[in-house]
């Protein structure tokens, strides 16, 4: 089928990219955005517009909140299918572990649990005996945020860009991981197929014509930017190898996984199961400042990060401290555990091994958990590089066709342009024309979160009939016009999100910037004003008519095409 | 009817995927249970072998379309998965035993 090494190389850069390319853009798109995720949920959220704080006092603060927690209704239904019977009644569900969870830049906190259920599994192998329960509180005063205010950041971009938000069947994630897999091939095979990689990285030609110049663009951003978008394609299938991608300790290896898991429990005291005697709950704060007394001890004094507790009320419960990994690369860690009815230490775990040291500085480049303001902002430009180079990879696939789909009337180029309009601007237009309905919106409005949602794949529907409409002119070598449109109603919206900001929470730049700083908010509506003169930039650019001359190039170009075609 | 070359085609991208997860799932499982009949601990092992794991697929994923007999590549994707496979979990039940 091939003749030689590189055009095999070529063929799978080619067409693996151009099928996955369309996933990578929003992986690398919105995986850029979930850098700031908590900054875009602030902008989301006006009430949660005020500093970011430490984990509060469990005793005094947390305790009675937990009490309020009520297991989630989704959940229910999902785990009803899986018990015999039916479940009670949610209000008279017992937690039976809890959590709390905040970084550097959360004012508001997450927290959650799991509620017991009297009920046998339908499967015995199945041991998810509980239903979940989670809210975020907000630690000033104590009260849960509505369920209807959607943390657009954390809750929609975030799980975008690992998810596609496509949970039927972990179906988003099955997506995501199989692209992660070709971004690598794709880099590695881009490698083999183009040889001259240094003089590449120095050779961009804008004044060229728009298939020279966007090669370069690939070639460079793909080269610049290599370690950077190969590290984040292999740590994602890291992250997610042991629970989703290869589950082999949880599969065919599950037998040896108990067996150690026993011998582990029993190592480290702490227990596996709770012992049915009740016992009462030591103060936690006491716990807290003790774990902060050994972390400072150890020359790391820190802030929590996160804290669970297990077999609540039980002889047998106990209480996680973790530190926030807010000064290093790595995750939370450097775990201490207390006894929950005494407050003694059952265990403080031990510093990392070589091969966890790895694992957790890999994983933690990755999701970031650092206080780092300027290295954020290189992940954004990375992310964006990434995004660059696979819309340039589009532009490179229909510029080097479509002339020759033009003589031979297939339609093979207009598709593929206008499934790239889609992934690019109409992307980026799903994505703001979001913010933009969550600032018309009124806040009080039930099931708003739903409405931004549907919005959100509204608006990127309507993109792609848009641009399908519009595309004709590709199938005759030309641009399609949808290009242009839509960077121009990008680059409105873009501006109208900021005005609406402004008018409806009286937050505006000069506010945010000089007379009461606030830069998450200050930040998303630079974002959007810079968002906004791209893509007016853009339109303006392709407002130069294409001319006959430039047609005639496309096909003499034509031959060029290499013979993986 | 589907032309030879698509054929050929689908069969490389189908060995590549599935034949790739395949062989690194065999792999995956006797290289743990191999590290912890070593002595080495469990999830330590785990660890390792997912930060080895996928670069064993995307080698096997690109030389799935480079290679010239997809015979070869198939004896190879497959056989190594059951035999991997099959000493990985005889090796469980020898550790567990």
């Amino acid at each position: 089928m091939f003749n030689s090494l590189r055009m095999s190389m070529g063929w799978v850069h080619t067409w693996m990219g151009l099928v996955l390319g369309f996933v990578l853009m929003i992986c690398f798109f919105f995986g850029a955005l979930s850098v700031f995720d908590r900054e875009i949920d602030r902008w989301a959220i006006p009430d949660t517009r005020f500093e970011p704080q430490p984990m509060p006092s469990f005793d005094n603060v947390l305790k009675p909140i937990y009490q309020q927690l009520q297991p989630d209704p989704v959940d229910m239904a999902a785990t009803e299918r899986r018990v015999v019977g039916t479940l009670p009644d949610p209000e008279t569900l017992k937690l039976e572990s809890l959590f709390a969870y905040t970084t550097h830049r959360d004012p508001v906190l997450l927290i959650g649990g799991e509620f017991a259920i009297p009920n046998q599994p339908i499967d015995p192998a199945d041991d998810h005996q509980h239903v979940h329960g989670r809210a975020t509180v907000n630690p000033a005063t104590g009260e849960m945020l509505n369920d209807d205010a959607l943390k657009i950041g954390s809750d929609w971009f975030y799980p975008m860009h690992f998810s596609l938000n496509l949970n039927w069947m972990m179906l988003g994630y099955w997506i995501v991981g199989l692209a992660a897999l070709v971004m690598l091939a794709g880099l590695v095979s881009g490698i083999i197929i183009h040889r001259k990689i240094f003089r590449e990285f120095f050779t961009f030609r804008p004044w060229k014509n728009l298939f020279r110049s966007s090669l370069d663009l690939h070639n460079m951003t793909g080269v610049v930017a290599l370690p950077f978008h190969f590290f984040f394609a292999f740590t994602a299938l890291v992250i997610f190898a042991s629970n989703i991608y290869l589950p082999v300790t949880h599969t065919t290896l599950k037998p040896l996984h108990e067996h150690h898991e026993m011998l582990e429990a029993e190592r480290k005291g702490l227990p596996h199961e709770p012992a049915g005697i009740p016992a009462p709950l030591a103060s936690v704060d006491a716990m807290v400042a003790e774990a902060k007394r050994r972390w400072a001890e150890r020359n790391m004094a820190g802030e929590v990060g996160f804290l669970s507790m297990n077999h609540l009320g039980d002889e047998n419960g106990y209480v996680s401290i973790y530190r926030a990994g807010s000064d290093r690369v790595a995750l939370v860690g450097e775990g201490i555990h207390f006894k929950a009815s005494t407050g003694e230490v059952i265990r403080e775990e031990p510093p990392r091994s070589v091969v966890s040291s790895i694992d957790e500085f890999l994983t933690g480049l990755h999701l970031q958990h650092f206080e780092h303001w300027m290295l954020r902002w290189l992940y954004v430009f990375g992310g964006l590089l990434g995004a660059i180079c696979i819309a340039t990879g589009f532009i490179l696939f229909v510029e080097k066709r479509k002339a020759k789909h033009a003589r031979n009337g297939s339609q093979g180029s207009r598709i593929v342009d206008a499934l790239a309009v889609t992934t690019v601007t109409g992307m980026v237009l799903a994505a703001v024309g979001m913010l933009v309905a969550n600032r018309l919106l009124p806040a009080d409005l039930a099931g708003k979160g739903q409405w931004e949602q549907t919005i959100f794949w509204s608006v990127w529907g309507l993109a792609f009939l848009h641009a399908a409409w519009r595309s004709s002119p590709v199938a005759k070598a030309r641009y399609n016009p949808a290009w242009r449109e839509q960077s121009l109603l990008l680059g409105l919206m873009s501006l109208c999100a900021v005005g609406l900001n402004w008018v409806t929470t009286g937050d505006h730049l000069i506010k945010t910037v000089f007379t009461d700083t606030y830069w998450a908010v200050a930040g998303v509506d630079l974002s959007l004003i810079v968002t906004a003169l791209i893509a007016f930039y853009a339109a303006a650019k392709l407002r130069a008519p294409v001319t006959e001359q430039k047609i005639d190039d496309a096909l003499s170009r034509n031959k060029q095409v290499n013979a993986y075609d | 009817m589907i032309s030879q070359d698509a054929l050929q085609t689908i069969n490389r991208i189908i060995a590549a995927v599935f034949g790739g997860y395949a062989f690194t799932w065999g792999f995956s499982v006797l290289a743990i249970a191999t590290l912890v009949a070593l002595g080495i601990d469990f999830h330590e092992a785990e660890t390792a072998i997912s930060l080895v794991a996928f670069l064993v697929f995307l080698g096997l994923f690109l030389w799935t379309f480079a290679a010239a007999s997809m015979i070869r590549v198939w004896l190879v994707l497959a056989g190594g998965a059951g035999v991997m496979m099959l000493i990985g979990l005889m090796l469980q039940t020898s550790l567990l035993s």
